[in-house]
């Protein structure tokens, strides 16, 4: 049943994906479809994520998947850029199929999977690590919109993306939110760790991921918060620290392979 | 019964004659009085910067040059009103209205605003439009509507002055509470400055080579004037510059300005340059987070939007001819009741008097021979009288009883009463 629900989530959001791209080839699609089309996506993925023990490479990219399509959602909602569905909406998908792949059965420590201070550090450090996504995401829409304007090219990009300013809000917020929620989920992990496992015995590749991640997130917050940095400066900025994020795992990944645990 | 349209507009005569045709809405009820007391059940006047129209329920035949003498009051010289003038009756009445509502017939083909203007012509002319206008204009703005909604007749931007606001609206999203400066006093600046302040934009600052004029412009739009030199430190604050001097070479220099921006912390700052000659030198728009455009960018985004808008013209013409239809047929079927009650009313004289003539000339005839002979003739009129009624009625439900109406009342001289 869990697979059945994540392949109806993969197709929804692999629906949503092509909605989303509709108006650049043209067809008039409101932006409506591919948020009510995401919404019963994320709705029936909420169903497999309620029953997944989050244990295991294949459970949290399926919570990850789940969280980016609810920033999707959230982001459409609350700040009309329903256009980072162009890149939510097939991450997501990619993700379920990874986790379809990878298999949904909990690895490692399964009782685990039971534990609330497990559950919750799960829950927001993907969370975070989602959010630490949107940025990108935004970031990178920003960059596109920001050259077209400057290159006076009034297109497909210049009619469909949203504002610069709202892009730029949308980075900020995703930054400022993603920051405390993965800041939690590492202090949970260490509550955890204490209290129920025995001690701090934690995977070396997974503190330096967990711990360049938070640093990572908390520099980008920084030049936006304190030093002031906006738009292009912090676009950049959060592409970077993405990038670094991503390309830490891979590294990491690729001298410790296995999918037992997260890393 | 008749619908009547006479007017000028964009097409048929320059600005500086519409300017003098447009009546503000104060003195739309005294120019109405004026057409209705020449004879008409109704009048609707709609004036805008584009057109001044008299539309008119059941006008008699020298209301229109009530009409025309109204205008010429406000024409100076020999100048003729009619050689600017246009007159349509009523299907091609009721056409040109819808036309006018849908965004068909305006200068910018789709343009949303004539709506309101049609709106504001009614509710202003209400309580002289009569049912029929009143009727008519009503289903004006839901045609107006419904090409909007089921075309695409009014998606983009299609001038320079709502591209101005589109462009702005990229970079900033919301307009409201966006500090503008205005550079220079000319119309389209004056235009887009107020497309922007419709938007929630404020302009904060006017400055002009000559503070006077600046000053003039500054009072109209609640900001402060400034001279150009005072100015360039201000590029540190606005959002948004709105450039329309009448210099020949440019005034806005990197050099001028190029600290004042540096200053601002990476926020953005979009420029319109609508000058022809341009105002701003195009390194301007080099530095970071600048968006520099000129009117050739401008009409390039209310090119697309116009172009692509064209396409959408044959679908909204139909959606018109389809809700003309509608109305005549509501129209025809208003008039028909009274006048088959005139026909009927007309021909029962006419028997009546003819009976009366009979009934003298054959006294011998018994009461109830002479009632037989009422019931006859009675019989008779009405077997006369049941195709046509029948055929009549039939033809307004097809919205095709207009003709056949008119028709009757010239056969018949219904109006005139000289059937017998």
């Amino acid at each position: 049943m869990l697979v059945e629900i994540h392949l109806a989530a993969l197709a929804l959001y692999g629906l949503s994906a092509v909605l989303a791209l509709a108006p650049f080839a043209g067809l008039p699609l409101s932006g409506r479809w591919t948020l009510g089309v995401a919404s019963l996506g994320a709705a029936i993925h909420a169903v497999g994520v309620a029953q997944l023990s989050l244990v295991g490479l294949g459970p949290a990219l399926s919570v990850l998947a789940w969280c980016l399509m609810l920033l999707q959602i959230g982001s459409e909602l609350l700040l009309r850029a329903g256009t980072v569905a162009l890149f939510t909406a097939p991450l997501a998908g990619g993700l379920v199929g990874l986790a379809l792949l990878l298999g949904l059965a909990p690895g490692a420590q399964p009782s685990a999977g039971r534990n609330m201070w497990f559950i919750l550090h799960v829950t927001l450090s993907v969370l975070g690590l989602a959010l630490l996504a949107l940025a990108f995401i935004s970031a990178a829409l920003y960059l596109l919109q920001f050259r077209e304007l400057k290159a006076k090219r009034f297109g497909q990009v210049f009619q469909l993306f949203p504002p610069l300013e709202r892009l730029d809000r949308l980075n900020h917020v995703a930054l400022v939110a993603g920051f405390p929620a993965l800041t939690v989920g590492v202090l949970l992990a260490l509550g955890y760790a204490i209290r129920y496992a025995g001690g701090m015995r934690a995977d070396p590749a997974q503190l330096v991921w967990g711990s360049f991640t938070w640093v990572v997130l908390g520099w980008t917050v920084w030049v936006r918060v304190v030093r002031h940095w906006a738009g292009r400066r912090a676009a950049f900025a959060s592409i970077a620290g993405f990038a670094a994020v991503v390309l830490v795992y891979v590294a990491l990944k690729l001298a410790q392979p296995g999918t037992a645990r997260f890393l | 019964m008749s619908i009547t349209v006479l007017g000028v507009n964009h097409r048929t005569a320059p600005l500086e004659v519409r300017e003098r045709f447009a009546h503000a809405a104060h003195e739309v009820p005294g120019a109405l009085a004026r057409v209705l007391d020449a004879g008409a059940s109704g009048g609707v006047l709609l004036s805008t910067c584009n057109r001044t129209e008299f539309y008119l329920a059941e006008p008699h035949a020298g209301v229109p040059d009530v009409v025309w003498a109204l205008l010429g009051e406000r024409l100076s010289g020999e100048r003729s009103v009619q050689q600017y003038g246009y007159v349509e009756r009523d299907r091609d009445a009721v056409r040109h209205l819808y036309r006018v509502s849908a965004g068909l017939d305006s200068m910018v083909l789709g343009e949303s605003q004539i709506q309101g203007q049609v709106r504001d012509a009614w509710e202003t002319s209400r309580p002289q439009a009569g049912p029929v206008l009143h009727r008519l204009f009503q289903s004006a703005l839901l045609v107006g509507a419904r090409v909007r909604t089921e075309t695409r007749l009014g998606t983009g931007t299609a001038s320079v002055p709502s591209a101005a606001v589109a462009v702005a609206s990229k970079i900033f999203g919301e307009l409201a509470g966006r500090a503008a400066l205005i550079l220079g006093a000319g119309d389209m600046a004056e235009l887009a400055a107020s497309c922007l302040v419709a938007e929630g934009a404020r302009v904060t600052l006017v400055a002009n080579r000559t503070y006077e004029r600046a000053r003039a412009i500054a009072e109209q739009l609640g900001a402060r004037a400034l001279t150009l030199d005072e100015a360039w430190p201000h590029f540190a604050e606005a959002d948004i510059v709105l450039c329309s001097t009448a210099a020949p070479h440019a005034v806005v220099t990197w050099e001028r300005v190029a600290p004042a921006i540096a200053s601002r912390g990476g926020r953005p700052l979009c420029i319109l340059d609508l000058a022809v000659p341009r105002d701003v030198d195009a390194a301007v728009g080099q530095l970071e987070n600048v968006f520099l455009y000129d009117v050739d960018d401008l009409q390039a985004v209310a090119g697309q939007a116009a172009a692509h808008r064209r396409g959408e013209v044959p679908a909204a013409e139909g959606i018109v001819n389809e809700e003309v239809e509608r109305f005549w047929s509501w129209y025809g079927g208003l008039a028909v009741v009274p006048t088959l009650k005139a026909f009927r009313e007309t021909l029962d004289t006419l028997r009546a008097l003819e009976l009366e003539r009979a009934q003298r000339r054959f006294q011998h005839l018994s009461p109830e021979d002479r009632e037989q002979l009422d019931l006859f003739s009675k019989a008779l009129l009405n077997k006369f009288l049941h195709h046509p009624t029948v055929a009549l009625k039939a033809a307004t439900d097809r919205g095709r009883g207009y003709a056949l109406l008119e028709a009757l009342k010239e056969l018949f001289g219904l109006e005139r009463g000289d059937a017998s």
